[in-house]
């Protein structure tokens, strides 16, 4: 990686024709892993003496091209028509920084994705991986470090105190689960990593199996995600030296698959997921069958670990993984730092029209008209948003109330059927929506259901199931208003009716949000 | 029943049982602990949960003078059973209660720990302990009156003690909705409108008799109990008739033949059999009873029965996971 002389042309895997037409005698083909952006996918680079070139979605012919030229000897950037020229100061161990947009950010765990070959030692150990680091190190790092992700055990709480815990007890055998089965398959941030950053991950597993003692750690991904599948496959083969024995093993394509409890149902391999109960006092237990002793398991998400194996070797402020979809052109997997807004992460994508409002935080994030709000899990919690990384844009002409009320079906049918509270809760809740419809909007009831929903479920799934349709009652409440009175402000849900018709010249469905407030902010 | 073991039969394997439940960590406590129940103070012994502290706290009120032990609110623990190792399920959350270290939470799962301190009468977990009781009403077609076990349902009584006199979210009344009445077996009726999935029989079935018959499958609102080898009447499964089922369930869903009618309001032509219009009967042939263990033959067939039905249901769990529904 240190050879300024070597000349290389970086393919996505899985395009075998543009690697074909890449494929020369005297210049280097790297496969990689995919960017996150998927705006530029599939996204070629070309590099020669430290300039790189960037050819977003190129045809065989161009990327023939460019693999000529820089035979030739010319320079990276005189070579077929590039999109985009970085003329760097040297070699770098990280994708550099084009004006392409998505990826004109910095990027730090992220740094790796479309630039080193996935499952290569050799590119990780160049970029400063595989940092020796003693128990104590670790956790010391992870004092501050936040479970990342609805799949992490400690969502959203310092993971240092429970390790340190393990490492301290006489815990025997503790397994480390890899939870990577992500939140929306396709865009999943974890996901991502495995299948364009794998070593991220498995390093930062490796020096939490070193600091607490485990003696597996078992990586879950859904598996619907072959990409992810395959390459940390190849990334574990590849493993120099690791603490315990890693594996893989994948989850069903179901959401609920995510929850911790579920995923350690699925890799003991239960026949049917379902949450177990959790002891706030213990850490649930990984076994084979039906059994009660198995050994402890820390399940962590991919995020979570690699953002550790980051810190093992970085100083510097923390960061966020976050997806923007929904409507959008294409989905971006950004990273920011805390402090900054969600809006910084819009710029990363195209968005599908005008957009006034978002579902912030997954499947079950908070609805919400502005996204100036910092990626903290604090902030995002006080404005009752979700933390699970993924912003989903809503175009104007999408209805806020079907979006919600499709959420609560969507929780009603794919609950794991356990607990009342979140299995006849959503069917509830969905039905209350519906009668919105039917010109009964009971806000107070949506409210004291989603309460209890959110305080008394079994798993996060039913307190996260809550949100969409709480704060759409909290933001929203105009808009829920208006189709009990018939009328759809976003010109969806009614035939023959537009958004003007239905919300009067001066309103539309964001500004009707919060009864005479200022317009709010579009979300970009 | 073990009479009726042929010569071959090989003992059941519980490892072999698959209920579709998970796995939960032991509910109760470590070590003995003090409790405070809304004021009052009561020891429980190690293995204990806070709704044996509730319980304790109950028992040291009755026949004291005011003010002096009970609890502030009635916790009902719908579907906590509490004897023969059966449970907790922690499914119906009826017996939610605050705590002061961890908020909300369902005390019928929730280990006694030492100097914990709850109220049962707290806001929160009132307005939980009603809006949780009223769900479970929800998903129960309320047939009273031809219901074999009117004057000794669980359900009833819960709804009875909350003076609940119409809840908030109705009950199961669509026709169209009902499963139909489970009628094949010559020993229990099985109707499934009136199942709480409190999971008691399942772990009776499994747990205590270690029969290996019925179970759980489904997910969301299509949760339901099933039985393991894939079939769709008690009269097809590998039922022994034990009644273990019945005698735990804590509504009129399992109920033995020949009682189902027992309160049943005396007007000629009301049964529960006719109570939703749809009856599942059976072939009338006699079946001696059956375990899935016994013999090869039977279990190569429930084998390539579960095999089958395991498929069907990741199947509808992938489609699941769409928001695949009209809306409104």
């Amino acid at each position: 990686m240190s050879d300024t002389d070597e000349r290389v042309i970086r393919v996505p895997r899985g395009h075998d024709a543009l690697r074909d037409a890449a494929t020369g005698d005297t210049v280097a083909v790297h496969e990689v892993g995919p960017t996150g952006v998927g705006a530029v996918d599939p996204l070629i680079t070309a590099t020669a003496a430290g300039e790189t070139a960037f050819y977003v979605d190129p045809g065989p012919d161009r990327v023939r091209s460019a693999a000529a030229a820089l035979a030739d000897g010319e320079s990276a950037g005189s070579a077929g028509s590039p999109d985009a020229v970085v003329d760097g100061d040297g070699w770098t161990d990280a994708l550099p920084r084009p004006d392409l947009q998505g990826l004109d950010r910095e990027r730090h765990l992220l740094a790796g994705c479309g630039w080193r070959r996935p499952a290569s030692p050799e590119d990780h150990d160049s970029a400063g991986g595989f940092v020796d680091a003693d128990p104590d190190t670790v956790l010391d790092a992870a004092a501050d470090l936040r479970g990342r992700g609805w799949g992490d055990w400690r969502r959203d709480e310092p993971v240092g105190p429970l390790w340190e815990r393990v490492a301290d007890s006489d815990t025997a055998d503790p397994a480390l689960v890899v939870n990577a089965h992500g939140t929306d398959r396709g865009t999943s941030a974890d996901a991502l990593l495995l299948a364009s950053a794998p070593f991220e991950v498995l390093e930062g597993a490796d020096a939490v199996a070193r600091a607490v003692g485990a003696s597996e750690v078992v990586v879950y991904v859904n598996e619907a995600d072959e990409a992810a599948v395959e390459t940390v496959r190849e990334a574990i083969e590849a493993y120099p030296d690791p603490a315990a024995p890693m594996s893989v093993v994948t989850g069903p394509p179901v959401y609920r698959a995510a929850e911790p409890t579920m995923a350690l149902e699925a890799i003991g391999g239960a026949d049917r997921l379902e949450a177990r109960l959790r002891r706030p006092d213990a850490l649930p237990t990984l076994g084979r069958g039906r059994t009660r002793d198995g050994r402890p398991a820390l399940v962590h998400t991919a995020r979570t670990l690699g953002h550790l194996a980051l810190s093992l070797r970085q100083n510097g402020d923390p960061t966020r993984l976050v997806t923007v979809a929904g409507d959008v052109e294409s989905p971006a997997t950004v990273e920011l730092a805390e402090e900054e807004p969600l809006s910084a992460a819009v710029e990363a994508v195209e968005p599908a029209g005008e957009i006034d409002a978002a579902c912030v935080g997954g499947r079950f994030g908070g609805l919400t008209d502005s996204l100036d709000v910092a990626a903290d899990p604090d902030a995002l919690a006080d404005a009752d948003l979700g933390t699970d990384g993924r912003v989903e844009l809503l175009a104007a002409d999408r209805c806020v109330l079907e979006f919600v009320g499709r959420r609560a079906q969507f929780a009603a049918d794919a609950n794991c059927g356990r607990c009342v509270p979140c299995r006849e809760g959503a069917t509830q809740l969905a039905d209350l929506l519906r009668d919105v419809y039917d010109g009964d909007y009971d806000a107070a009831g949506v409210e004291e259901l989603t309460r209890v929903m959110d305080g008394t479920s079994a798993c996060d799934f039913g307190v996260d199931a809550a949100r969409p349709a709480r704060t759409a009652v909290a933001r929203f409440d105009d808009t829920l208003a208006a189709h009990a009175d018939g009328r759809c402000p976003a010109g969806s849900c009614f035939d023959g009716e537009t958004s003007n018709d239905a919300a009067g010249d001066s309103t539309t469905a964001a500004a009707a949000t919060d009864g005479g407030e200022p317009a709010p902010e579009v979300p970009r | 029943m073990s009479s009726d073991r042929q010569e071959g039969d090989v003992p059941a394997l519980t490892e072999d049982i698959r209920p579709g439940t998970a796995t939960d960590p032991e509910p109760g406590s470590d070590t003995e602990a003090t409790v405070t129940v809304d004021g009052t103070e009561v020891s429980v012994p190690e293995g204990s949960t806070l709704l044996d502290a509730v319980e304790a706290a109950e028992a040291a009120g009755q026949g004291a003078p005011e003010g002096v032990g009970g609890t502030a609110a009635e916790v009902p623990a719908l579907c906590h059973y509490g004897r023969e190792g059966i449970g907790p399920r922690s499914t119906c959350r009826t017996c939610v209660v605050e705590t002061e270290s961890d908020g909300l939470v369902a005390a019928c799962s929730h280990p006694a720990t030492e100097g914990a301190t709850i109220r049962t009468d707290a806001e929160r977990a009132a307005e939980a302990r009603s809006v949780n009781l009223d769900l479970v009403l929800s998903n129960h077609n309320l047939r009273c009156t031809t219901c074999g076990k009117n004057g000794r349902c669980e359900l009833q009584d819960a709804a009875i003690d909350a003076d609940v006199e119409e809840p908030r979210y109705g009950v199961l009344d669509d026709r169209d909705a009902y499963e139909p009445i489970d009628d094949s077996s010559s020993f229990i009726q099985i109707d499934r409108n009136k199942c709480i999935l409190c999971n008691r029989c399942v772990e009776a079935c499994n747990d205590v008799q270690v029969e290996g018959v019925l179970r759980v499958e489904g997910s969301g609102a299509d949760t339901r109990i099933g039985f393991q080898s894939g079939v769709e009447t008690m009269e097809d499964s590998t039922c022994v008739s034990c009644g273990h089922c019945a005698t735990v369930c804590p509504t009129g869903s399992l109920v033995e033949k020949g009682i189902e009618d027992a309160t049943t309001i005396p007007i000629p032509g009301f049964t529960q059999k006719n109570s939703v219009g749809k009856v599942r009967e059976g072939t009338g042939e006699t079946r001696g009873p059956m375990t899935p263990k016994k013999g090869d033959g039977a279990t190569e067939r429930q084998r390539a029965s579960e095999a089958e039905q395991e498929a069907t249901n990741a199947r509808e769990a992938a489609a699941a996971d769409e928001e695949r529904r009209d809306w409104p």
